[in-house]
């Protein structure tokens, strides 16, 4: 084949045609997609929540595209008008963000079967919660004799260099300091008092991991003994025979919401529905709140059972007493300030 | 191709082939460079403002300039440390029988059959508290408590160095092979002694492949992402992790940018440093 200016310019008009009418190569439509967490997230959704609106939906084609919830939004930011995800998955912080961004569509509540079933906090009209993240204290029990009560623990003199936090790129460092300021006297506005006691656990702290799955590895080298920690990355951590345990500190265990979400200009907006209809199903709620998994429901039809009863709570109302909500809304409003102080404050 | 023409100028290179890696970069690396420059001169995250405001907040931020800093030293110290453990094993391949020369390429090629993040957890574990080092140390009896390993600068260091170390290894045994061995001889015969040999011989000859090796591992340590934010833990903070903080976490795009074009120009201006070295060391090498 000779290379010449004619060649050249079909080519080029080719690829130009191509990036113009994006239509050209994605001809077929394509198979529902649902960023789903990565890890143990996707391990579960892949395992019960896709078979299950597969069941319910004739076998309707779906993919599994796992990332972070601030790369979801990234990528949909990217391409707002044909967005290649149909359904997100994002934790509070990043789940105001999306919607401050307009980039979901309201859920359809009056179509749905089971949003009226789900407790106060997760009836969210623009992408209810099928989840809930805990995180309370993880400890190494043969390390730690005496199981930890409080978050207040974390200062103790004995765990001088053996306590892990993670820095305030996750939701779980930064609800933490929130919860850490608020037991000082501050608050969602105000977490002055958090970096205050951030700066007195300075002798304690042995590691700040760059993400919470980090945290996992640094208990399992020995490296920490005790952090703030989410009971789902607990269990699995116990379940490949790390010796972790988690309580919940009597403050309180920090609950977030995991809320699902139809993104806007989505093409398969009725399989999206659909899907999340499936993840809020009773049914799929309660295989997930078994062992491996061990998710907290948000169903209030669902009968509490296992490690969570035992660890977490019975039923939803012994779940909403134990449970603290954080005002997202306001911590978003300081969050970047915060990293950017976190980064230059704590040095160890 | 067809048949070239019989009065084809022998001294000129066709671009036709090019030209689809020329295409290719054209649409998917000059392009988005291209876009992240026009980003990086907003003002506010939405991108409707036009000024200079990020580049202002970085250059004028000491702690971001730190940041700058501290990843620019940390290339260094990893290219010092490929270098004086690298070149060794590059001159003994030049003098062991075949055979052994097989076993040195697949040691020096090994790290690089295995993906990056397998290397950096394998540093976890032999960093670590109860790690290999840690507990050696302490049942010869040498330590009482465990060091601290991870989440260290010398631990970023050490780690980064065997993850990017066949980047230098390569080049420097490409190079040292180029050197004809008689000049040794010669240079022996002539009165020097073996250090003089090799100092004044041996690693003049050896400098393009020292500057190629440098700018590789060099360019290759600073933006190493998964090894700097696992080794290096959350509390040290280098170029890339606080370019992801900014794009993702915070959602910051024309800092983000700012960022990374700053970072780029500091790279470039490294690389430049390195490639008018190489220049030069050719003049000192033919002469």
């Amino acid at each position: 084949m000779i290379l010449n200016r004619r060649s050249l310019m079909t080519t080029a008009l080719t690829l130009g045609a191509m990036k113009a009418f994006p239509g050209l190569s994605f001809a077929q439509a394509r198979p529902l997609v649902f960023a789903t967490f990565t890890g143990s997230w996707e391990e579960a959704h892949k395992a019960v929540l896709v078979p299950a609106f597969r069941k319910a939906n004739a076998d309707a084609a779906m993919v599994l595209d796992p990332m972070l919830s601030v790369d979801q939004i990234a990528k949909v930011n990217a391409a707002k008008a044909n967005p290649p995800i149909d359904v997100m998955l994002h934790d509070p912080g990043p789940a105001l963000v999306a919607m401050g961004q307009d980039l979901v569509e309201p859920y359809p509540v009056e179509k749905s079967a089971y949003y009226k079933d789900l407790i106060a906090e997760a009836q969210e009209p623009m992408g209810p919660a099928p989840f809930f993240q805990v995180v309370g204290l993880t400890y190494n029990p043969e390390a730690v004799k005496t199981p930890p009560t409080s978050w207040a623990d974390l200062w103790k003199p004995e765990f001088k260099g053996r306590v892990g936090i993670t820095n305030l790129n996750s939701t779980l460092g930064t609800g933490w300091l929130v919860e850490i300021a608020k037991m000082r006297g501050g608050s969602e506005a105000n977490v002055d008092p958090g970096f205050k006691a951030l700066e007195e656990l300075k002798p304690n702290l042995a590691a700040v991991a760059a993400n919470p799955g980090a945290l996992a590895t640094l208990f399992q080298q020995g490296q920490i003994d005790i952090s703030p920690g989410n009971f789902n990355a607990i269990q699995i951590l116990k379940a490949r025979g790390v010796p972790v345990e988690f309580v919940a500190p009597k403050e309180g265990a920090i609950a977030f919401k995991t809320t699902i979400h139809i993104v806007k200009n989505s093409p398969n907006r009725e399989l999206a529905f659909k899907l999340i209809e499936a993840a809020l199903t009773p049914e799929v709620q309660t295989t997930l709140m078994n062992p491996p998994y061990l998710i907290v429901p948000t169903n209030s039809k669902v009968t509490m059972g296992g490690e969570i009863a035992r660890v977490l709570a019975k039923d939803t109302a012994e779940l909403k007493q134990k449970f603290v909500f954080q005002d997202w809304k306001k911590i978003n409003e300081q969050r970047s300030a915060w990293i950017e102080r976190f980064n230059r404050e704590i040095k160890i | 191709m067809g048949a070239a023409p019989a009065s084809r100028d022998v001294t000129s290179y066709g671009l036709g082939l090019a030209a689809p890696l020329a295409l290719f970069f054209l649409a998917f690396f000059v392009a988005p460079l291209l876009q992240l420059l026009w980003l990086s001169l907003h003002n506010d995250t939405a991108g409707l403002h036009w000024g200079l405001g990020q580049y202002l907040h970085f250059l004028t931020d000491p702690f971001s300039l730190g940041v700058l800093g501290s990843t620019l030293l940390l290339g260094a110290e990893v290219t010092a440390v490929c270098l004086v453990l690298g070149f060794p094993i590059a001159w003994l391949y030049q003098r062991v029988a075949p055979k052994l020369q097989t076993i040195i390429i697949l040691i020096v090629l090994l790290p690089l059959l295995t993906s990056v993040v397998v290397r950096t957890f394998a540093w976890i574990v032999i960093l670590g508290r109860q790690g290999i080092i840690n507990a050696t140390l302490q049942s010869l009896g040498i330590i009482d408590t465990p060091l601290k390993l991870l989440y260290t600068q010398f631990g970023v260091v050490i780690a980064l160095a065997q993850v990017q170390m066949p980047l230098m290894t390569l080049p420097l045994i490409t190079a040292l092979g180029r050197i004809d061995p008689n000049l040794d001889d010669a240079s022996c015969s002539l009165g020097a002694g073996s250090w003089r040999t090799f100092f004044r011989v041996v690693l003049p000859l050896s400098l393009p492949g020292v500057i190629a090796g440098c700018t590789l591992t060099y360019a290759a340590a600073i933006t190493a992402f998964i090894t700097q934010s696992l080794v290096g833990g959350g509390q040290m903070l280098f170029m890339p992790m606080y370019l992801y903080q900014q794009a993702s976490t915070l959602q910051n795009w024309p800092f983000a940018a700012a960022i990374s074009i700053i970072f780029l120009l500091a790279v470039l201006a490294v690389v430049s440093v390195f490639t008018t070295l190489g220049r030069l060391s050719r003049g000192y090498g033919g002469a």
